[in-house]
Parts: structure tokens; sequence; C-alpha cells
């Protein structure tokens, strides 16, 4: 089991430099540059300026140098400065990551809480009413544009019922104690809601059908032989093999909590990493995307490795090599 | 004509806000620069049936305005874009400001003389003038700034440009200071609406790493109070201010970066004040919900919008195949229908209101029968039969490159491309992610590109954007227009001190400009706003709400108390 980790640790790395490199160079090769600035600006700097800022931003170098530059900061844990406001890139991220780590972890949860029993249930009644009712509504949400229903959700519940707040992550001046905790909840609860119907529809799908193949399998016929009930024999002998697939799925799902998503902080005003990412390129903001980018490469990587050593922990045919 | 390159419609064509002098008073609540589109009369009958009467400037309450990002310095000399720019009207004064009429009026400034060669300036400061820790506004202050907006390794991009001729800046005493230049520049009085910044907070500092570029000194009606990253800015005032005091008491900029959200904000009364698009616009129209609430203001500033050309493109060396695509282009229907009636037909590279325009000289007609007839002249001919134009076995079909997510840009590109398709000529409309787009511009590399302008200020000087010596790479005449009479104008008006006659001359230049056509030039259009009915005292202006003094400064909330809003209204 040691060598199998140390082995998937050993091989992460060429996998991290690979990504990193890919970015550095599509960064950089993009059209556009850090000198011309959002369609924002007032005023763009040309000619003698232009050159100035481009070597002030060290653009004047060749990508190389600048890409060796990078590198030997970044293992220092040094992600230099945002050439947009000249603050270390490690400070900007660490503003929004708290936002987006509450958006994406209540989402997570949501999504969770509801797929789980959800496939379960239509799992054990394969081509039931539920399953059958189930599937198209998840489909349905699945196949959502989630600008559009965040704007549906928006307006039914800020604008006619005036239940939850439009925008924001609290109320300004946001209250303490319990009443804080209720605001910031209840500021999440639509932008989380928007993130969590889609991965819900795709993990209840997924359970659901883990569910309906394994209750046919001969241990789960044998428990029934043996007269577990029929809820018995489904939650606690289908349902812990039927899981594992989940255990890769969240490989995936965890680096998730990291990456903001670009519309619905947008529509929802929600300061996270989403917006930092999206903003960062409009200005070709390179250190922030590098920054940005080498932590979700980081997040995703640590993820599967944990999902990986899970899994193998869990079935022995994976650590051997021998799984089919 | 100094001015900003605007992408997104609404995000962009807000003006920029570098106004500021002079003491908040109560004044007449709107004062409408250009006339009102007529398709807006009702919300604008509206406003006035509110503001009958001289509203009396109460003092007190929050006003809400909305940011569209986030601020990226609070430095005054490192700003590049609008959000900056509006939170640093309330807490850095200029030495000069443009007033709603757009003349120049003293702001930490008193008086400014000009030597007779008109190279040297010398500016007194008011004695008054401290900053927020007590300190006096010091004529070093302003050597220190100014130095630095000349220092090529410091972006200061929004005034760098004013400064490209400074030959030397020095304080003769704590209060004065003298600016000399190489030569003398008709509008060289613009380089001094600019702030000052407390050159004590900097020593031995970073100067682009300060931590006043966070948190700055104040010495303007308001300061910082709190910034909280990708939420808000928010403003109290600043007790040491030595001007009249602002009427609020708290000034709290959101950051609503998406439309809608920001339009619903309004209506619920979490922001006071969102800058709308067309669309928009239609539905606050249409909305009782908005009504309730809310009034529009709407009005001309100097943002004008065009299709440049590459003259040095072999489609478009040719003045009359400019001129025909010009007059092959419907403007008026544009204005009409996608701009809503919210826009007016140019003539050339100035807005109506703007000095420079001579509104007597008509634009080029819409007349696809004699554009066809000039194209036919230039050589431009069909003779495959396959109804594309042809000359030398080249056909006539070119790249019209949009920037994304300027809506009506793409919008009237489209238009423009089927009215040329009837006469033979393929416009393929292509779009390019902003930064991705004006790199190529700036370069001069591309066929037809979908611009716009935002006046940053009133400068009206041709010369940067249509002098043969500015041609790219170095220069922003993108497309490359070469004249040898208008070059010869434009550097005569540059150098001609006296106003009436640089009219004179700017007028001779706009007929140039017609009739050469070096890009079609289309429409000036409006600026939307939505306010708050309880807010009074807006003054609109060509350069929009904000990039006058006192602007946005003198705006006060009535007290009427309103049950959906009354909560952040001032006791009456």
């Amino acid at each position: 089991m040691t060598r199998y980790v140390l082995r998937r640790l050993v091989l992460a790395i060429p996998t991290l430099f690979g990504i990193v490199v890919i970015v550095f160079v599509l960064v950089h090769l993009a059209p556009g540059s850090p000198v011309s600035g959002g369609g924002e600006a007032l005023r763009r700097p040309t000619g003698r300026a232009a050159e100035e800022l481009r070597r002030l931003y060290g653009l004047d170098r060749p990508i190389p140098e600048r890409f060796g530059a990078w590198v030997s900061r970044a293992v220092r844990f040094d992600l230099g400065e945002s050439f947009v406001d000249r603050r270390p890139v490690g400070e900007r991220i660490r503003e929004a990551l708290p936002h987006t780590l509450l958006l994406n972890g209540v989402a997570l949860i949501l999504a969770l809480v509801i797929a789980v029993p959800l496939g379960v249930v239509a799992g054990g009644h394969p081509e039931g009413a539920l399953d059958r009712v189930s599937g198209v509504a998840l489909f349905a949400l699945y196949s959502t544009p989630t600008f559009w229903m965040a704007l549906l959700l928006q307006s039914l519940f800020s604008v006619q019922l005036g239940w939850l707040p439009l925008y924001g992550v609290a109320s300004d001046p946001a209250p303490s104690g319990l009443a804080g905790l209720v605001d910031r909840l209840a500021h999440v609860a639509l932008p989380a809601t928007c993130l969590a119907y889609g991965t819900l529809a795709f993990v209840a799908r997924l359970v659901r059908s883990g569910i309906a193949e394994t209750r046919e399998a001969d241990y789960v016929l044998a428990a029934r032989a043996r007269g577990a009930s029929r809820r018995r024999a489904l939650w606690t002998h289908a349902f812990p093999n039927a899981i594992l697939p989940l255990l890769t799925l969240f490989g995936l799902l965890l680096p998730a909590l990291l990456s903001g998503s670009v519309i619905v902080e947008r529509i929802f005003a929600w300061p996270g990493l989403g917006r930092l990412f999206f903003d960062s390129i409009l200005a070709r903001d390179y250190p922030v995307i590098l920054g940005l980018s080498l932590l979700s490469a980081v997040a995703t990587l640590g993820a599967t490795l944990v999902s990986d050593i899970a899994s193998a922990a869990a079935d022995p045919r994976v650590r051997d090599g021998t799984a089919t | 004509m100094r001015r900003a390159w605007a992408a997104f419609t609404v995000l962009v064509l807000a003006a920029a806000c570098r106004g500021r002098s002079e003491a908040p008073s109560a004044r007449a609540d709107v004062a409408r620069s250009g006339s009102p589109p007529s398709s807006s009369t009702p919300a604008l009958a509206a406003l006035d049936a509110a503001s009958e009467g001289t509203p009396v400037a109460v003092d007190g309450g929050t006003l809400q305005r909305r940011l569209l990002g986030e601020p990226t310095s609070l430095n005054a000399v490192l700003q590049t874009s609008l959000p900056e720019a509006q939170v640093l009207q309330y807490v850095q004064r200029n030495l000069f400001d443009f007033d709603a009429a757009l003349h120049l009026v003293p702001g930490l400034a008193a008086s400014m003389q000009v030597s007779p060669d008109g190279r040297e300036y010398v500016i007194t400061l008011r004695p008054e003038a401290v900053w927020e820790d007590g300190k006096p506004v010091t004529a070093d202050d302003a050597v220190f700034t100014i130095r630095k907006i000349a220092d090529p390794g410091i972006p200061a991009p929004v005034f760098q440009s004013l400064y490209d001729g400074l030959e030397r800046v020095e304080a003769l005493d704590s209060r004065r200071f003298r600016t000399v230049f190489r030569e003398a520049y008709a509008f060289r009085e613009m380089a001094f609406v600019m702030p000052v910044l407390p050159a004590h907070r900097f020593e031995g500092r970073d100067f682009r790493k300060a931590p006043d570029n966070r948190a700055p000194l104040s010495s303007g009606p308001y300061r910082v109070a709190a910034w909280k990253s990708g939420e808000s800015v928010e403003l109290a005032r600043n007790p040491a201010y030595w001007g009249p005091r602002g009427h609020f008491d708290r000034i709290v900029l959101r950051i609503a970066p998406d439309n809608t959200t920001a339009y619903r904000m309004l209506l619920a009364g979490d922001l006071d004040e969102d800058q709308m698009d067309a669309t928009l616009k239609a539905r606050a129209e249409s909305e009782p919900r908005f009504s309730d609430c809310c009034r529009l203001v709407e009005f001309y500033t100097l943002d004008w919008s065009y299709v440049a050309l590459n003259n040095r493109s072999p489609f478009f060396e040719d003045a009359r195949v400019r001129r025909a695509l010009t007059m092959l282009s419907d403007r008026a229907a544009a204005a009409r229908d996608l701009y809503r009636g919210s826009a007016r037909v140019i003539s050339g590279p100035w807005a109506p209101d703007s000095p420079a325009y001579d509104a007597s000289l008509p634009p080029l007609p819409f007349d696809p029968a004699a554009a066809k007839a000039l194209l036919a002249e230039a050589g431009w001919r069909d003779s495959d039969g396959d109804g594309t134009l042809d000359r030398d076995g080249r056909k006539f079909a070119f790249d019209l490159t949009v920037p994304a997510g300027f809506e009506t840009g793409r919008q009237v590109s489209e238009m423009l491309a089927a009215e040329l398709a009837h006469a033979g000529v393929t416009a393929r409309v292509r779009t390019l992610e902003w930064a991705a787009f004006i790199e190529r511009v700036d370069a001069g590399e591309f066929e037809a590109a979908s611009l716009a302008w935002s006046a940053v200020d009133p400068n009206p000087d041709p010369y940067p954007y249509w002098h043969s010596s500015q041609c790219p790479p170095h220069g922003l005449n993108n497309g490359c227009y070469r004249n040898p009479e208008a070059d010869r104008l434009m550097e005569e008006a540059r150098r001609e001190l006296d106003p009436s006659k640089r009219t004179a001359l700017f007028h001779r230049l706009q007929r140039i400009f017609r009739d050469d056509a070096p890009a079609i030039f289309l429409v000036n259009s409006t600026q939307k706003f939505g306010f708050d009915r309880a807010v009074r005292g807006v003054t609109t202006s060509p350069l929009g709400l904000s990039g006058i003094w006192p602007g946005p400064v003198g705006w006060f909330m009535e007290p009427i108390p309103r049950a959906s809003t009354s909560v952040k209204r001032p006791a009456a």
C-alpha cells in the first residue's frame, strides 16, 4: 500500500509540471496583453508608455526565461504580484477563497444530501414510477442553463416573494451571532442552489445506476434469502458497493470546490475565485491566472490521489493492479 | 481629444470621472445637456414634474452607487478604469475640474497663470487646502505628483499623455509651482485636471505598493472608511475637509458586475443609481415597479461610435470607396431601430455637443444609388456576375471585427453588412475578445473594426487619432488616415490659442473628415441611468454624471418618506 501511494505521488510531479507548462505557454501565446487592460480602461498606454509597461511586467523577456523565473518563485510558494493592483497573488486568492469554499461547500452538501437518497430509492425500483419521474426531472435539471436558473430564482425568491437576498455574501451592516449565521446562509442559498442542481442530477443518476446494478448481485440476493428486509438489503448490502464509483467521482467534485463559477458569482455579486479568474483573464493578469491554475491543478491532482488511495484501500484489486 | 476606447456599451460608455471642484450646493435639479431623445419623453416628463420648485439640499443619509468592478488602486495617479475614478472623485480633489458646461473651474488650485509664449504655467494652490491628517496641500505635493506621472517607470495611463511634452516642473514656494512644457499647446490647461498626492505618505516607499494605494489620504469631502474586496467601498465624511461638505453622511459603492442584478438592486432599494443599457431602459419604461421607485435620467454625452476602416488596405485606400460605404449605411435607421431613438447621426469625429462640432454640416446622405456609382468610378464592378464587386481579380470582401460584449456595435455591424451586401460588398462580421481585438486595432492589423469613443475630457484635438504621423504601431491613428491638408489644419489647431479661430479650423476639418470618410462615422448615443426618486441635485453633462465637479458630490437625498425604501432616508 505504501509503495502504491509513493508511486502515485512521484507520478503526480511530472503531471503537475506538464499542466503548469501548458497553462504558462497558452496564457502567454493568447492574443492580447496586460498592457491593453480591460475594456473599461479610461485611457490605454500607447507608444513609449506601453513599452515601459511591458518592461515593467517583464514581457520584454523571452518566454522560457519568464517561465524559469516564475517556477523558481512558485516552488518557494511565491506566486508573484498581480499586474493589476501590484498586490501579492497569494493575498488576492486568500481573499476570494473563503467565499468560494463556502458557496461550493454548501452547494456540494446540498447536492449530495438530495442526490444520494434519491438515487438509492430510484435505483431500488428501476423503471418504477419514482425512477421514471425523477429521471425525466433530473435530465431537465441537468440541461437547464445556470444563468437562466439564477435569474429565475432571483425573480421568484428575491423580487416576487422577497424571502431571500438578491446578491452578496452578507447584509450591510451584517448582524452578529446567530442572526449573522442565518444571514450568511440566506445569502448563500440561491447561488448554492444554482451550483448544486447540475451536480445533483449527475450524482443521483450515478448512484441510481450503481444501485440498480448491485441490487441484483448475488450477495444482495443472499442477504434477502437470509431474511433481510428489502430496505436493509438495499442500504447495508447494495449501497456500500454501489458507492465505490462515487469515491472516484469525489476526485472530480472536490477540486470543483475551489473552481468558482463565473456566471453564478457574477450574477449574485459573489466575490469568489470564479470572478477573480474571469477578471484576470480579461485583464491578461498573468500572475493571477497562473496562480489560480496552479491552485486548481494541485487540488485536482490531490483529490484524484486521495480518491485513488481510498479506492485502493477499499478494493485490493486496485492496489495490486489486478482490477479489470 | 483625449479619449478612452469603449468596449462594452453599458459597461464602458460611461465617461470617466476626473472632475471635481467648487462647492456642492443646492442647485436646479437637472441641467440636461443636449436635447433628450423623443422616445424617453414620458420618463423625462416625470423627472421634470418631480423637480418642480428648487429643492433645498438636505444633509444626511446614505447614497448607494454601483461599481462595475473592483477598483484596482486608489492611488489617483495609478488609476486606470471607471471604478477607481468613481471612488476617487469623493476622496481626491483635482487641481482644476470641468463644470457641467465644460469650463475649467478651480479645485485644489486657486489660479493659473500662463506665460505669453504658452509654455509656462504657474499654479497657485488654495491656502486652506489640507490633507485628512491636517497637513497643508503644498506645491511640493503637486511637483511630486507630476514627476510621478511623467516617470515612464510608473504606469499612469490616464495622465501620462497629458505630460508628454514636459520640460520641467518646480516648486516656487510652498503654495506655487511652475510647469514648463517644450512647446505651447492649445489644450494644455487640461493637463491640470489632475489629482495631487501627499508626497509625505510615499517617502521611502515603493510608489506602486504604498499602503496609501488601498487607503488614500483624502483631500476631498469624503475618506475611505472600508474596502471589502469584491463587495464594496464605503466612504465617510472627511472631518478635515477644507471645502463645503458633501450632503450624504455615508456613501456605499457596491460592486455589481451584472446589469440585470444591478437593475433589481435599484428596484429593491439596494442601489440609488444604476447605469442601464437600451434593453433595460425599455424594460424600465414599461414596468410600474420601476416608475414606483425610480426615474430615468437620459442625456447625450461626447461619446460616439464608428467603423474604423484601414486606409492602408487595398479596399479602403480610395476616399470614394470609403464615402460610398458611409452612404450605403442607413445610419438614421440604426439610430431609430437599434438605438431605439436614443442616438443622432454624426458627420465627423466629434459628438454634436463638442465645441469642435459644426452642427450645420449634414452627414453624408444614405444614398445607395450614388454610392454604387462611386464604387464603379473607383473601379469596383461585378465583372463576373457573381453578385460581388471585384477589381483586378480581387473580390470586395473584408472582415468587420467587433469586440465581444459590445452588443449594439455588433448589431450595427450586422445591419451594415446586410446593407453592403445589397451593393455587392461582402463584410464578414467577426467577434473578438476585447484584449485580442484592441491589440490588433492598435497594431493596425485589421480591415474594418467597430469602435466607440468614450470621452474622458472635452479635448477635441484630432491630431493623435487622425494625423498621418500617428499611424500604427506607435500612434492611435489606427486606420492610418493620411491627408496633407487635414494634417496641416490639425497642426495649426494645436497651436492656435484663440478659441474662435480654433473652432473655425475644426469646422474646416470636419468637412474634410466627412468627405474623405477616413472611417464610417455613425452616431452619438445617450447615457441612461435609473435613479431612486429621492436622489436630487443630479447634474448631467457631456462628460456624463461623474466627469464633472461637483457632479455626484452635489447629490442629496430628499426626505420623502416612501414605504419600500424609507429605511435609508434621513429623518425628515
